[in-house]
């Protein structure tokens, strides 16, 4: 290709303007992360709000008519439009994400997801994914020509004004007073409050005023890109891996990685398109590699605790051996009582979600691209048994290799964070899978993989008879569970436990943690692969939703739902999820959005799930009736020392 | 082992560490002796914790040596020289609290089986250790609570336990983060006998506030006061030192 200072300047001056926007939303991300300690995935959502909302502004007569109101153009929505975001922004830290506050960092992720789900889904149910158009405003139309590009006023005005706000905040935050009492009652918010500062009301203006920043650069970009229910959903995984890129709780590492970043992209447009995509995400890799703490980032303390619910180990619920001789009988029963193609569904998602188990329930790291090993390993299955005419345990184990190597090389990435950064890296580095699967010839693109065939197991078993099909599924998914609770319950998952529960403890023991769960990492990975491979089999596909972001999400509920950290939970979470997405298809968008509010309620007041609670009702009931019997056992002996008087 | 490895375990050599411009800790020298009992003390911020994390490598120098057993372990992880013997207890307590007690014991026992990685072995293979943990155990008087979690002993137990599985791990060296801080009288005694019973074949390097546990047990005092050696000696010498009464007594830590 020939490379024109036309193109080249073109895609600088492109570069400029999206690095424009990253910087505005890494803004207000790395300002609520580090005063509030929120990794705020509405964000991107909350762009979408802004947006929306001058659209909204412009079109008032034709939205209401007959109240007689007046359509309010570009200027008047840069006004009000943040106002507005910003005030549903403080409806939403007063109501959901002040209840939080005090609870593991992934629990405040999970939150702001699930609220994501529900704008998101309601903007789609009502508008659908095509895009309103929004016409750049008369006084900012025409342009410059420079000679080598042509700069078009609006975009002039939209560099100059991310600018302003960007290095604004910047200096509020960190050079005023108001921005030194908000970094003090991050750091010591009891110390400020005996100041006599209204701490929750700093925290709820501070969250309102990131938000305002997202809506303010959803009207900016309503005249650029199209004004559609997802445009926030690609843009906010790139910002948290800008985040990760500038740095922990650096506001001026944010601005200026928004900004190189989006001309990096630019420059990748130009001279290496296929890259253009991945090259945010490749990059934060690197800097992982070489700078754990970002660019700009400060050297933190190096272990903090994960405090994720757990199991009560020796609830008859977490009898392994019990219960994989129940599922197995259930499991035999269930293609004669159900749909089998529903029940293969359930069971794979089963095998699923309890290797995502294994690592964010075992080990306490709240993993988010797991739908990179589903995915990747339904496509390599699928090409093996199709093109390679592989036979289908073989097809299957080449899924489960190549979901294994990527486990490792993405563990190995990942583990150097905690926390937030670990779901934000892991969430970043299966966007690199998703490009490239949606990009690469052989995955044919939006079409998939299809009429993969099922072949014969074995040589012999003609996985083509459904109730063949189904009896291999079934196998898979025992044995999957069967391992995964040897791994749980042998020395290798004692130290495991070591690890969630006390780290740097585990470490002064003389265990080599980042090892530990590395391997973890790897095996939860490669399990999911089983599941991934085993899928593409039954439904004889792989597709780009295997691999999309939204299949972390699906993991991820479905284990939350049953219950993290428990033996069971991802088996029932799993037949839940699947239940309701089969029984709710017919409302077609709405879907997600009652995924996003049972994503809400779980995390607000079912943390330990279903299977945790009612180990807990189990557990309490035990301890009442053995304290009734407690209280008998003195009742009669006190009868009997009155009887003896 | 080079020429002094044998009198001195450690040996730190012009230890320091900047945070974000601030000394925390500034050219310190410590040499411990072996299989004696010293003990770290000075007033709060004197640097004492950040010199306990510099020794066992949870925080890297910016400056200085760190010799044990005569090897420069300055490079080193933290997990690899637990495994060299010195094992380190921290100032809050640290036990595993969702794990039962004997399992606190076992994780750090089971070290020595060599087969920690073993993800496919039965957690059974471990009840050889059953013995061991029972005697570590009964040792700190934690017997009777080994069913319980770890999380519902109280303060004084947990710190007992924390001690029994250090034992487990039969180190040649001992690092104890204010191993008597929050804990009543009573506690007080028993844990203080319990650091003389083990300091017999061991070396034990503490950090202490608790000046009569420091008297009753210690060979060697170092006192650190703003990241610095102040004065270091038996505790007769040093307690009259009048460096050290006006560190104490002009910090607002009495």
């Amino acid at each position: 290709m020939q490379i024109t200072p036309q193109l080249l300047f073109g895609q600088l001056l492109v570069g400029l303007i999206n690095g424009s926007f990253y910087a505005m939303m890494s803004l207000g991300v790395a300002i609520i992360f580090g005063m509030l300690r929120i990794g705020n995935f509405v964000h991107g959502a909350q762009y979408m709000l802004g947006a929306f909302g001058a659209w909204f502004l412009l079109q008032l007569p034709v939205l209401f008519p007959g109240l007689g109101l007046p359509s309010l153009n570009y200027w008047w929505a840069l006004i009000l439009v943040p106002l507005g975001v910003g005030a549903l922004g403080a409806l939403m830290e007063r109501f959901l994400i002040r209840k939080v506050y005090n609870l593991e960092h992934a629990y405040g992720l999970l939150l702001t997801i699930g609220m994501t789900m529900v704008l998101e889904g309601l903007f789609n149910v009502r508008f659908g994914a095509a895009g309103q158009q929004y016409g750049v405003p008369d006084l900012l139309q025409g342009g410059f020509n420079l000679g080598f590009v042509f700069l078009p006023t609006y975009r002039l005005w939209v560099i100059v004004v991310a600018l302003l706000v960007c290095f604004g905040t910047w200096w509020l935050v960190e050079r005023t007073k108001l921005g030194s009492y908000l970094r003090a009652a991050t750091e010591n918010p009891d110390m400020v409050r005996s100041f006599g500062i209204n701490v929750p009301l700093l925290l709820m203006f501070t969250y309102a005023f990131g938000v305002g920043l997202a809506g303010l650069a959803g009207v900016m970009a309503a005249p650029i890109y199209q004004v559609s229910p997802q445009m926030g959903q690609n843009i906010i995984i790139i910002i948290f891996a800008v985040v990760v890129i500038g740095g922990m709780g650096s506001i001026f590492g944010a601005i200026v990685s928004g900004l190189a970043l989006g001309m990096i992209e630019g420059l990748t447009k130009v001279f290496y398109p296929q890259a253009a995509s991945t090259v945010i995400f490749l990059i934060m890799a690197l800097v992982l590699v070489l700078r754990p703490a970002g660019l700009f980032g400060k050297e933190t303390s190096a272990h903090s605790g994960t405090d994720v619910v757990t199991a009560r180990s020796d609830s008859i619920l977490e009898n392994g051996r019990l219960w994989l001789v129940i599922l197995g009988l259930a499991g035999a029963a269930a293609p004669f009582l159900v749909y089998p193609v529903f029940a293969m569904k359930v069971l794979c998602l089963a095998l699923f979600a309890s290797a995502y188990n294994l690592i964010f329930g075992y080990v306490g790291l709240l993993a988010f691209g797991h739908a990179a090993f589903y995915g990747s390993s339904a496509y390599v299955t699928a090409h093996a048994a199709s093109v390679w005419g592989l036979p289908t345990e073989l097809s299957i184990l080449a899924g489960v290799g190549m979901a294994t190597v990527l486990g490792a090389l993405f563990g190995w990435l990942a583990i150097r964070r905690q926390g937030l950064y670990f779901a934000m890296i892991t969430m970043a580095l299966a966007q690199i899978v998703y490009f490239f699967i949606l990009q690469s010839p052989w995955t044919h693109g939006e079409d998939g993989i299809q009429s993969v065939p099922r072949g014969k197991l074995l040589g012999f078993i003609d996985l083509n008879d459904p109730l063949a099909m189904y009896f291999f599924v079934l196998a898979v998914f025992l044995l999957g569970f069967a391992f995964i609770y040897r791994i749980v319950r042998s020395p290798f998952g004692q130290v495991l436990k070591s690890i969630r529960e006390n780290e740097p403890r585990a470490i002064s023991l003389g265990y080599s943690t980042d090892r530990f769960k590395l391997i973890a990492f790897t095996l939860s990975a490669m399990l999911a692969g089983l599941a991934g491979g085993t899928k593409a089999i039954v439904f004889q596909i792989a597709s780009l939703t295997d691999v999309f972001f939204s299949t972390s999400a699906d993991v991820l509920l479905m284990t939350l739902v049953g219950g993290v950290g428990t033996l069971l939970g991802p088996v029932v979470g799993a037949v839940i999820v699947a239940t309701m997405q089969k029984e709710l298809a017919g409302l077609g968008g709405w879907v997600v959005v009652v995924q996003g509010l049972i994503f809400i309620l779980c995390v607000l007041f079912l943390r330990k799930g279903v299977v945790g609670a009612l180990e807990d009702l189990l557990s309490r009931r035990a301890v009442r009736r053995r304290d009734a019997a407690a209280a008998d056992r003195i009742a009669a002996a006190d009868r009997i020392a009155a009887e003896k008087r | 082992m080079s020429g002094t490895g044998a009198d001195y375990i450690i040996e730190a050599k012009g230890l320091s560490k900047q945070f974000m411009g601030f000394m925390a800790v500034q050219n310190v020298d410590l040499k411990v002796r072996r299989n004696s009992v010293h003990a770290l003390i000075g007033p709060n911020g004197a640097g004492k914790t950040t010199t306990f994390n510099l020794l066992t490598k949870f925080l890297q120098p910016s400056a200085g040596q760190i010799l044990y057993n005569g090897e420069d372990i300055t490079a080193l992880k933290p997990d690899v020289v637990a495994r060299k013997g010195m094992v380190r207890s921290f100032q809050i307590s640290a036990v595993f609290p969702r794990m039962s007690v004997s399992d606190n014991v076992r994780i750090a026992l089971q070290h020595k089986l060599g087969t920690s990685y073993h993800f496919w072995r039965r957690e059974a293979s471990l009840n050889v250790l059953s013995g061991r943990v029972d005697e570590l155990l009964e040792a700190v008087g934690l017997l009777d609570y080994r069913r319980h979690n770890a999380a519902e002993l109280p303060y004084g137990r947990k710190r007992a336990l924390e001690i029994a599985t250090t034992l487990a791990l039969d180190p040649e060296m001992l690092l104890l983060d204010e191993p008597t801080s929050g804990l009543g009288h009573e506690d007080v005694d028993r844990i203080a006998a319990l650091i003389g019973t083990v300091a017999k074949d061991r070396t034990v390097l503490m950090v202490e506030h608790n000046l009569s546990v420091v008297s009753r047990l210690s060979n060697t005092i170092t006192v650190l006061a703003r990241g610095q050696v102040l004065a270091e000696g038996a505790y007769e010498s040093v307690s009259q030192d009048p460096r050290v009464i006006e560190a104490y007594i002009g910090g607002a830590d009495v």
